[in-house]
């Protein structure tokens, strides 16, 4: 990837992007009718599809129930169209797994799981298109599934990719940016509080230039959250238009 | 298509950096990413087509963004483009590159004839023949598998400049797996080579062990071409290859020469492609198609490489630039220029805007605000600076005093505060930094900084307030152990500017005139003489000590009087610098080494990652085969294990009767050592801070910033540390460490070239100096001459009256070797050689006769006029004995390179003076006499030049050192 300057002299990505500035975020919610919730989010080129049933009677093996707060299940796969190369496996791979445990970890820390004692809660991602920031475009999509269900929640869950390259932090890294910057910082926030629900990086990054990468990751995740509020917000009103209230 | 796309980053690049150069005044403007100049491609559209419309409609919204106030000009080679869009829109014209060149910039006469260069270039690509002469190169994954397995060599190829059309070696670089290669590869002849040029990165295949070559150790004239050789010769078998591809092209752009017209019209029947040779000997012929071959003819012109396909013989160029005709002195001085990739233009006007006035008018005065934030040395210390008469950049001034409790010593260094003039990021700047070092030809210096500064306002001149940076150690008055260091900004004033004859004198107690004094009364000058002498007694006691101190810690003891006459000698500067050295030139060199060395610490210990320093690293022990062979002549035995080892030995090998012996030992030594070089520390091991030479674990450039950017860099660093010491923030970010080691090979690679222009400049004066005298009869042509080593066709010699270096043939080409009659007086006659390791026997009729190592014998030299590459000059032995004439002149030593100098450029002078009568018409024009910098064979320039000297010395050879720096304060 020699070639590939993914920041130019005069501080333009490789898509045309400022390093701060976000893709394009469109979203909706309440899509499907069958399911308790559920949203669609298009983050530039990538697309993911969540949907959340529950909280209902804990299935399957009952070992699992927790008397004290509710289980959640989280599931992630990815369409075998969502690449450039057809994917054999949607679903089950290490990839997906660890993904799926990502997800998990971030709304347990969410939602309200106490008020739903010995019940559980089931969140299916799907990725339709990936263009970098699968994991952020989960989440997102995700918090979106969970509003539509009406499940109480702390705050909405933002996440945003961040990279660094030639000193700058880069944030929502698109795919050709992931894969070329070599560093990678997912970072989930609930932005009300400022709390993180979760920080991922695989790669190596100095020391020093964590804190300026994740200023720039915590920045982006509250301009998204904003956006998430203002789709919220207007489905609000659509929906109450049409109940006539 | 691999190479396709090589060439179209490596042109990407180069467009990148013209344009991030803010000297070219260019912008890149992002059109895609611009909402109203962004269209998207349209369906069934050329990827070319949908670029011009991409790049109009650019033009068209820069034109409506200016609202339409200003004309924009877009240039395409696009005929269709330019009739589809020229009319479009009023305001924004489409037109052709050349069209552009004739309506715009009609005076622009090179640029002119550089377009039609290339585009004949282009056309004449299309029509080229289909017969390969050439192998072709394999593609990039084959050469990149082929290194990883081991069955390629990757390397860099050098030409052997003695054997052009032969010999060439690949130097394996480290990654390189194939362990079982002791030494480089040899490439043998042009058709191996394959279309390799000297520089380029290039991957080689052994060839099977039976076709292995050794290389020719013999002498040879640079001009023989082809020619047979036997295999007595020839050394062991090397290791021999081929060039199956290259990876990167090193190519610049060459001086070449014009062939003479009739050569032209009788060589080819197509008068417009011409064959053209290179200055530097190593690369090959040059096709160029021009209509100015008539022009030009004999001409030096700067020429562009553009390809080399495997269907021709030679590679394809385009000429730039003329340079005027060979043999004049400026055109053979731009030449040299050129070769050694030096481009000194006259200071821009921006650059010079920059710059602080100071006339009488306008008098530079200090700041208020400085003199609040630095530290006033003007009322409190007595300053002085100490330098060679008559010099104008005075970078530096010492000071010494006792403190008022009469226990501490404080010696102060201080050197002209550059930075404060000079702001990072300035164009006088990245002016300097391009230039690296300010350049001492023979008759002539390019400044790094404007005149302004250098000889004025950053000069810590005599009586005038000066902004300086300045080292102050307390040390322990009985002791002279440091107690205490200060390192910071101040504000001087120079009592007193010494030369170091005169404060020499005063050491000695003589009684001399200083010239600041002279108009002072009888008493009052007695007491501020007494003043100084004091300062400069207390500053030689601390020398004293410094210098012991570090011999102590194994430095070098070559301060010998024998290094410096060596180094004079080598030089040919005798005259100018005195045969007995002041104790003097020592003190302020080592006040200046001391101060380089504690700064050298202070940056390093703040910005361990990213400071720049200065290391030497120990030479290589085969290098010194030579000089042990040449010692073992006479009886000495050289250790080189260590420093302090080898400078022992040296100092032994004394021949009493023969003074010069010991001379050529040293010189043979100095050229063994590696070079010292700068680096950043973040990018060396703590082990190779070590400096060889000077036996200093950590060591810097400081003391010069006036003629050194080095200098400039850790003057920054210094300012940033002493500000983090003080709790803020430095408000200059500093150069990474990445950064920072860029800029280090940038400032070495322009120091070699520097020295290879002195170098190649002395020559040019050489041969000019002995251009129109006949060897015959002119007895200044006739030198003495010493034995230095032994070749198997010839001895090389070492002339000390004009410290030159060169081959003496004892066979020539009819392979009639030199006799001796009676008298001592040669002659040629058939016979034959025997080489043996000291000595080398011609046989012929008049029996046998031996030349043996450090014999002294009388040669004759003689200009050996060559009409694509610089003269040079050829040695003939004609005596084995030393003549009379020959020893009388050598009395007079010494002065050769001063009058030869001079009278060169006298010669040049009238010269260019008849023709400018002649035709009448100025060569100059005022601004460019006025700004050229290059000044006359004044005292100054000389004086100069033997100080720029001693510091290349420094820097070349280093090692030996140290002691070198024997020279004047250079350090």
């Amino acid at each position: 990837m020699a070639g590939l300057e993914l920041l130019s002299d005069q501080g333009y990505r490789l898509d045309g992007r400022k390093p701060s500035e976000l893709r394009k975020v469109q979203a909706r919610m309440g899509i499907f009718t069958r399911a308790d919730g559920s949203a669609y989010i298009e983050q530039g080129n990538t697309k993911a599809l969540a949907v959340v049933y529950g909280p209902h009677e804990v299935r399957g093996s009952r070992s699992k129930t927790l008397h004290d707060r509710a289980v959640i299940n989280c599931q992630y796969s990815m369409a075998t169209f969502s690449t450039a190369e057809r994917k054999r496996r949607p679903h089950g791979d290490r990839k997906s797994s660890e993904m799926s445990l990502h997800l998990k970890q971030t709304f347990e820390a969410a939602i309200l799981t106490q008020l739903y004692p010995r019940s559980q809660i089931d969140i299916y991602v799907k990725i339709l298109q990936s263009d970098g920031g699968n994991y952020s475009a989960c989440v997102n999509a995700a918090t979106l599934a969970v509003i539509d269900a009406g499940i109480p929640i702390r705050d909405y869950v933002c996440a945003c990719s961040a990279g660094f390259v030639e000193d700058t932090p880069l944030v929502d890294l698109c795919h050709a940016e992931e894969t070329g910057s070599g560093t990678a910082v997912a970072l989930a926030l609930l932005p009300r509080g400022g709390q993180i629900a979760l920080l991922q990086m695989d790669a190596r990054l100095h020391q020093d230039h964590l804190d300026p990468v994740m200023e720039a990751a915590m920045t982006a995740c509250r301009s998204l959250g904003q956006v998430l509020d203002g789709v919220v917000r207007q489905h609000l009103q659509e929906v109450s238009i049409l109940t006539g209230e | 298509m691999a190479e396709f796309i090589f060439i179209l980053t490596r042109q990407y690049n180069r467009l990148k950096s013209l344009l991030k150069d803010p000297r070219h005044d260019c912008v890149l403007f992002c059109n895609e990413f611009q909402l109203y100049s962004y269209c998207p491609r349209e369906k069934g559209e050329t990827q070319e087509k949908w670029h011009t419309r991409c790049v109009y409609r650019a033009a068209v919204w820069y034109h409506d963004h200016l609202a339409g106030l200003k004309p924009v000009v877009m240039i395409t080679e696009d005929q269709h483009a330019v009739a589809e869009y020229n009319r479009l829109t009023s305001g924004v014209y489409v037109i052709s590159t050349q069209e552009y060149l004739q309506s715009f910039w009609p005076d622009l006469q090179a640029a002119q004839e550089l377009y039609i260069s290339i585009a004949q270039v282009l056309q004449e690509r299309e029509s080229e023949g289909q017969e390969r002469e050439y192998a072709e190169h394999l593609p990039a994954e084959v050469l990149e598998a082929g290194i990883k397995s081991g069955r390629y060599i990757k390397g860099t190829l050098k030409v052997n400049k003695h054997r052009a059309q032969q010999e060439a070696f690949v130097q394996a670089d480290s990654s390189t797996k194939n362990t079982e290669l002791s030494s480089d590869v040899l490439v043998w002849g042009m058709k191996q080579r394959n279309r390799a040029v000297h520089g380029d990165l290039v991957v080689v295949e052994l060839l099977p062990r039976g076709e292995w070559k050794g290389r020719t150790i013999a002498l040879t004239e640079a001009e023989t071409g082809v020619e047979e050789r036997t295999g007595e010769e020839q050394s062991q078998p090397m290791p021999t290859g081929r060039v199956v591809g290259i990876l990167q092209r090193n190519w610049r752009d060459y001086v070449v020469t014009f062939p003479p017209w009739e050569e032209v019209q009788s060589q080819s029947r197509n008068s417009q492609r011409i064959l053209v040779i290179p200055w530097d000997r190593r690369i090959p012929k040059i096709r160029i198609s021009t209509q100015q071959a008539e022009a030009l003819q004999e001409h030096r012109v700067i020429v562009r490489l553009d390809s080399w396909d495997s269907t021709s013989l030679y590679p394809n160029g385009h000429c730039v630039k003329v340079l005027g005709k060979s043999g004049e002195l400026e055109t053979e001085i731009q030449t040299i220029l050129m070769e050694n990739s030096i481009h000194v233009l006259p200071f821009s006007e921006a650059q010079l805007r920059e710059m602080l006035l100071n006339s009488k008018e306008n008098l530079w005065t200090v700041e208020a605000g400085e003199v609040a934030e630095r530290r006033d040395l003007r009322t409190t210390h007595l300053v002085f600076s100490i330098d060679p008469q008559g010099c104008e950049d005075v970078d530096d001034a010492l000071s010494v005093r006792i403190l008022p409790e009469g226990v501490r010593l404080e010696l102060g260094v201080h050197i002209a505060d550059v930075t404060h003039f000079v702001r990072a990021g300035s164009l006088t700047d990245l002016e300097a930094r391009s230039r690296a070092t300010t350049y001492y030809l023979a008759d002539r210096r390019y400044d790094m900084l404007p005149a302004v500064l250098s000889a004025d306002l950053c000069s810590l001149l005599g009586n005038v307030d000066r902004y300086a940076m300045s080292v102050l150690w307390e040390l322990d008055a009985k002791s002279l152990a440091v107690c205490k260091v200060w390192f910071g900004r101040t504000l001087i004033r120079s009592s007193y500017q010494l030369c170091y004859e005169l404060a020499q004198s005063l050491l000695n107690n003589e009684s001399v005139e200083v010239p600041e004094l002279a108009q002072l009364g009888e008493v009052d000058k007695k007491k501020r003489l007494k003043e100084l002498k004091t300062a400069l007694e207390q500053l030689t006691k601390v020398a004293r000590y410094l210098r012991t101190q570090r011999d102590r810690g194994g430095a070098l003891e070559l301060e010998g009087v024998e290094v410096r006459a060596q180094l004079d000698a080598e030089k040919n500067i005798t005259a100018l610098v005195p045969k007995q050295p002041l104790e003097i030139h020592e003190t302020v060199a080592e006040c200046m080494i001391y101060a380089n060395h504690w700064v050298a610490r202070k940056i390093q210990e703040t910005f361990p990652q990213q400071a720049l320093l200065r290391h030497h690293p120990p030479p290589c022990q085969e290098h010194f085969s030579q000089l042990m062979d040449s010692a073992k002549a006479r009886g000495f035995d050289i250790d080189s294990c260590s420093n302090k080892a080898l400078a022992d030995s040296l100092d032994r090998a004394v021949d009493p009767h023969d003074p010069l012996v010991n001379r050529l030992l040293r010189m043979m030594a100095t050229q063994a050592m590696s070079n010292a070089q700068y680096f950043s520390t973040g990018s060396c091991p703590l082990e190779q801070y070590y400096h060889y030479g000077l036996a200093l674990k950590h060591y810097t450039h400081f003391t010069s910033p006036i003629r050194r950017y080095a200098d400039i860099i850790v003057h920054r660093l210094l300012t940033a540390a002493i500000k983090l010491d003080k709790g803020m923030e430095p408000n200059e970010t500093l150069a990474s460490n990445k950064e920072l080691e860029e800029i280090a090979q940038h400032i070495n690679n322009k120091n070699r070239a520097a020295q290879q222009a002195q170098k190649q400049s002395i020559e040019l004066f050489q041969c000019l100096y002995f251009k129109d005298k006949d060897p015959l009869t002119d007895q200044r042509c006739v030198a003495e001459a010493i034995i230095y080593a032994m070749r198997a066709n010839g001895i090389l010699v070492f002339i000390p009256r004009y410290g030159m270096k060169g081959p003496v043939y004892l066979k020539n080409r009819e392979n009639q070797v030199v006799s001796l009659r009676n008298d001592g007086s040669c002659e040629w006659q058939a016979g034959m050689l025997q080489r043996y390791p000291d000595r080398i026997c011609t046989i012929t009729s008049n029996g046998i006769h031996a030349f043996s190592l450090f014999d002294h014998i009388t040669v004759r030299i003689s200009v050996q006029a060559l009409r694509c590459h610089p003269d040079s000059l050829c040695l003939e032995v004609i005596s084995d004995r030393l003549q009379e004439v020959a020893k009388l002149e050598s009395l007079a030593a010494g002065k050769g390179r001063l009058e030869l100098v001079q009278e060169v450029v006298r010669q040049a002078e009238a010269a260019s003076q008849q023709v400018e009568e002649q035709e009448r018409v100025p060569q100059l024009s005022k601004e460019e006499r006025e700004y050229q910098q290059s000044k006359g064979p004044n005292l100054y320039c000389l004086l100069q030049e033997v100080r720029e000297l001693a510091l290349l010395d420094l820097s070349v050879c280093q090692g030996l050192g140290l002691g070198l720096q024997a020279c004047i304060k250079s350090v």
